[in-house]
Parts: C-alpha cells; structure tokens; sequence
C-alpha cells in the first residue's frame, strides 16, 4: 500500500519586491519549484530524491511534512490529504531539516529531545527510555546533557535525525542527512535507514550523494528544475558510479569530473 | 486536557531553563525594577503630597500603572521574541511539523511568556511596597479577578503582534504603537480624566485603560469583587470578542505563510 502519495503537485513561489524596488534590484516573478510532480512511496521503502540545488527535493519534503501546502494537486499520507488533514498527517511524519541550528541553544541535547517529545504527544512513562534509544543510536550519549549552543555542525546534525525519530515516524523525511557527519558517522547512519525500512517505516531522503543513494535507496526520484525526470528502482549492488552517470545522462549536465579523468 | 498540560509544562521547563541559563537575566531585570521605583518615588515626592490622582498618593499611583503596563507590553514583547527567535534558526518551522496544532502552541507558549512577566510584576509591587514604602490597601480576590480577566487580553495582545510578525514579519509595529499610543491614553502616569474629551473617550476603548484602573482599584483602594463588576465585565467583554479574532488571524496567517512557504521568513 502506497504511503506517501504525490498527484501532480504544483508548487510556485511568488516574489514580492518591496515598495520601492527602483532604489535596490529585487527580483520579481515567480519560481516554480514543483510541476506537476507525481509520484508514491510505499511502507518499508527508501526513496531518495536526487537532484541539484533548486531541484525541489526540500520543497517536496516540506510539502509531505505540511510546513509548505500545494498550489495544486494533492499531497496525500497515511490516506489523509494534507490540506484537510495536516494534523493527521504530523502525527505520522518526522522531519530532519538541514538547518543545523533549529533547537533550543540553552538546553541540553536530552531536554531539548524531552521538548518535542512532549509536543510529539509521546507518553510521558516512554520518553526516558526512547530518548535514550535514539540518542544511542545517534552516537549522542555522552553528549546527552551538554547545552546544544556548545554542538558542532555534525553532533547537530544528529541530534535533529534524533528528534526526528523519537516519535518513532511512520514516514521519515530526511533532508541531507549526512552532509555534514564523518564516515563512521555516515556508515552507521546508513545502517539505521535500512534497519528502520526493516520496521515498516516510509523513509524519503534529499541528498546530493551518489554513495548515499546506492547505499540506502529502493528507488530513486530524479527531480531537475521542479519536474521529475526519473522514477526508477536502484538495484541491489547498484553502484554510485552508476548512479552518478544515469544522473549526468538524465539531466544533461556536464560531469567536470569525468572531463579531468 | 492531560496532554495539553503536560505540553504547556514542558514549554514553561524550556522557558524557565533558558531564563535561568541566562545568568545575568535576573540580575539585570532586579536592578532595572529598583531603578525604576525609585525614579518614580523621587518623581511623586518631587511633585507634593498635594497631587492625589483618584484619591491615592501619587507613588503608587504610579507603581501600579507601570507595574500593569510593562506586565503587558514586556509579555506581548518576550513573546513576539521568541516568535522571531524561532523563524531566525529554523525552530519554527520544525515546531510546526510536530503533532501539536499550530495554535495551540503559540497560545501555550504565550502563557509562558506571560507567566514569567507575571513573577516580575508581583516582584515589582513587593518592591515598591517593602522598599518604598507604597501605601496599598489590597482586596486580594479582586486583584486575582483583575488579573485573570486581564490576562485574555494580554493573551490577545501577543497572538495579535505574533500574527503580524508572522504575516508581514512586522510584529513589532504593534507593539512600537502600543509602547507610545497605549502608553498616552490607557493613564499609565496620570488619570484619562486630565485628557481632552475626545481622547477620553479614545482611552476608554483602550483595554489596557480598564485593566489599569481596575488593578489600582483593587490593590490601592482595596474595592470588593461587587463594587468592580463593571470593570471586570468590561475586561470580560473585550477578552470574549479580542482573543477569538486574535486567534483566527494568527490560523489565516499561519495557512497563509504555509502556502506561500514564508513561515521561516524574518
């Protein structure tokens, strides 16, 4: 059964310069991030969306987590509609956003989990032992009850999968989820994606890391200036390489990499 | 009803921890209280025992106008902060993912912020009334009344600069018009009686202006739960008809700034 299902969805920003554009050089129109986009992901399925800056990957995540609503067509989750339904909807999705800093700075890790477990609705008798599970499973225990204002980029970076998944999420959204964590950090994380896919759960993860998506996906969404160019299964044993030049082959772009070689 | 007090205790804990974490934060608010009484002390002595507006020495006259006015724009402004703070680092759109309805946790976070400007204001009085000598005859009942009525409209007050913030990222015009315009007219300093008739009027369809009068009533003149009816039936009146229009333009806001992806913005 399809979880997470996307019908020919539209999203444009508009730019509204100020008053007095004349004294400064705003730009004006408008952006379409999505069109026409469709596409479903079903339980216990990795799906990474691939694409280049500006692509719209964050655009649909934001779209699937109700932060952003469609202009048209329709972002269904769970069966719910996420312009009826939002409510619905957040109870079953958890987000990592790629902005480091989107926590409490003067709490510890472990209060600042405590907070949006809290406003996750996560029973207060199961939140001591969830948020010790994800803290470990994070790499984060020791740093537990340091203040988060003392965090590097990558211990935040965990800490934002942590809460993510301390409501435990039938769908996981996951926005650059390794860009900045080391390699053992990134290893063990890809691990935790497969096992968590094992256990039922929707995960949709935006990256520009070919590795990452060879590593974790059962399909990939290929989005390139708002339209999706591929919707394709990645093979097991599929290799990054590979990845790579269906990406280069898709978009048209030029592989600078491959010209050095 | 379990779920929405245990939601508003862990925001008051995140409140409390950030406040307490800011060490010097009491220091600063304390010496900023005392600074203030005694500035107003030295005014009303300046000014003679003669001048007793609405009966009562002039001290704390003052004390209880400040005391009401600063409880009202300091919580609206804590608030609208934390509003601000959260679009800054991306808090707030996180916050908006989670399973608490977007109202919900913007009235539950205003009653934090209410309630630690509350501790300020009660500090404030004990401080004027232990170290200057402010004289108050208070009916407590009456007091708790005022300040319960009272509190609908401060509520109103810090959705309605949290649902600007949100929609033009301009919250804090409301309260630069409320630190100047509400300031004049609700009698902070001296009685609306002094005013011209037309800004008379103006101030009696100022809330603020009833919460005031109210409050001093209460804690100077020491008047009964009965004998105020009318101006606790005037706060009811405005807090019945400000808190749901306050609450409805934050949820058109806030659908709004989610259709045109402008949550995060500041």
């Amino acid at each position: 059964m399809d979880r997470v299902v996307f019908e020919s969805v539209r999203k444009i920003f508009r730019h509204r310069p100020a008053l007095f554009n004349w004294l400064g050089r705003e730009r004006g129109g408008e952006t379409i991030a999505l069109k026409d986009v469709s596409f479903s992901a079903g339980c216990a399925e990795v799906v990474v969306l691939l694409g280049p800056n500006g692509s719209g990957k964050t655009t649909a995540l934001k779209l699937i987590s109700t932060v952003l609503l469609p202009d048209a067509g329709s972002v269904r989750v769970g069966g719910f509609d996420a312009r009826r339904d939002a409510g619905a909807i957040r109870r079953q999705v958890g987000i990592a956003v790629a902005t480091e800093r989107s926590f409490f700075p003067r709490l510890s890790a472990r209060e600042n989990l405590e907070f949006f477990a809290a406003l996750d609705e996560v029973l207060r008798r199961e939140r001591a032992p969830r948020i010790k599970e994800v803290l470990r499973d994070t790499g984060l225990e020791e740093q537990a009850d340091t203040l988060v204002m003392k965090f590097s980029s990558g211990m935040y970076q965990r800490l934002g999968i942590a809460r993510a998944l301390v409501k435990r999420p039938s769908v996981l959204l996951l926005d650059e989820p390794t860009r900045s964590l080391d390699a053992a950090n990134t290893a063990h994380f890809w691990t935790t994606i497969r096992a968590l896919a094992g256990q039922q759960t929707t995960v949709l993860l935006a990256t520009h890391n070919f590795a990452e998506a060879a590593a974790v996906a059962d399909r990939l969404l290929l989005l390139h200036r708002g339209q999706l160019l591929a919707n394709r299964p990645v093979d097991d044993g599929e290799s990054a390489d590979a990845l790579r030049s269906f990406y280069f082959r898709m978009t048209g772009e030029i592989d600078e990499a491959m010209l050095k070689v | 009803m379990t779920s929405i007090l245990d939601k508003l205790n862990a925001i008051l804990r995140r409140d409390l921890l950030t406040a307490i974490r800011h060490r010097s934060g009491f220091v600063v608010t304390l010496v900023g209280v005392f600074t203030e009484l005694a500035a107003f002390y030295f005014l009303s002595r300046a000014i003679g025992p003669g001048f007793r507006p609405g009966g009562v020495e002039y001290f704390p006259f003052l004390m209880v106008g400040t005391g009401v006015y600063t409880f009202f724009v300091m919580s609206a402004q804590a608030f609208l902060s934390a509003v601000q703070e959260a679009q800054q680092t991306g808090t707030l759109e996180v916050l908006m993912t989670t399973s608490t309805a977007p109202a919900e946790l913007v009235v539950l976070s205003s009653i934090s912020a209410f309630a630690g400007n509350l501790v300020n204001l009660l500090v404030y009085f004990f401080a004027g009334v232990a170290v200057f000598r402010a004289s108050i005859h208070a009916n407590f009942l009456s007091c708790v009344g005022v300040l319960i009525f009272s509190l609908a409209i401060a509520l109103a007050l810090g959705i309605a600069a949290a649902t600007l913030q949100v929609a033009f990222q301009k919250g804090s015009a409301l309260l630069w018009l409320l630190g100047s315009g509400i300031w004049f007219l609700s009698g902070t300093m001296f009685p609306i009686q002094s005013l011209p008739r037309p800004l008379e009027l103006l101030a009696r369809a100022v809330p603020l202006t009833y919460a005031i009068d109210g409050m001093r009533r209460a804690l100077l003149e020491g008047q009964s739960i009965v004998a105020m009816a009318p101006t606790l039936a005037a706060l009811a009146g405005f807090g019945l008809v400000l808190l749901p229009l306050a609450l409805a333009g934050l949820s058109l806001s806030l659908r709004r700034a989610r259709q045109d992806g402008t949550l995060s913005f500041y």
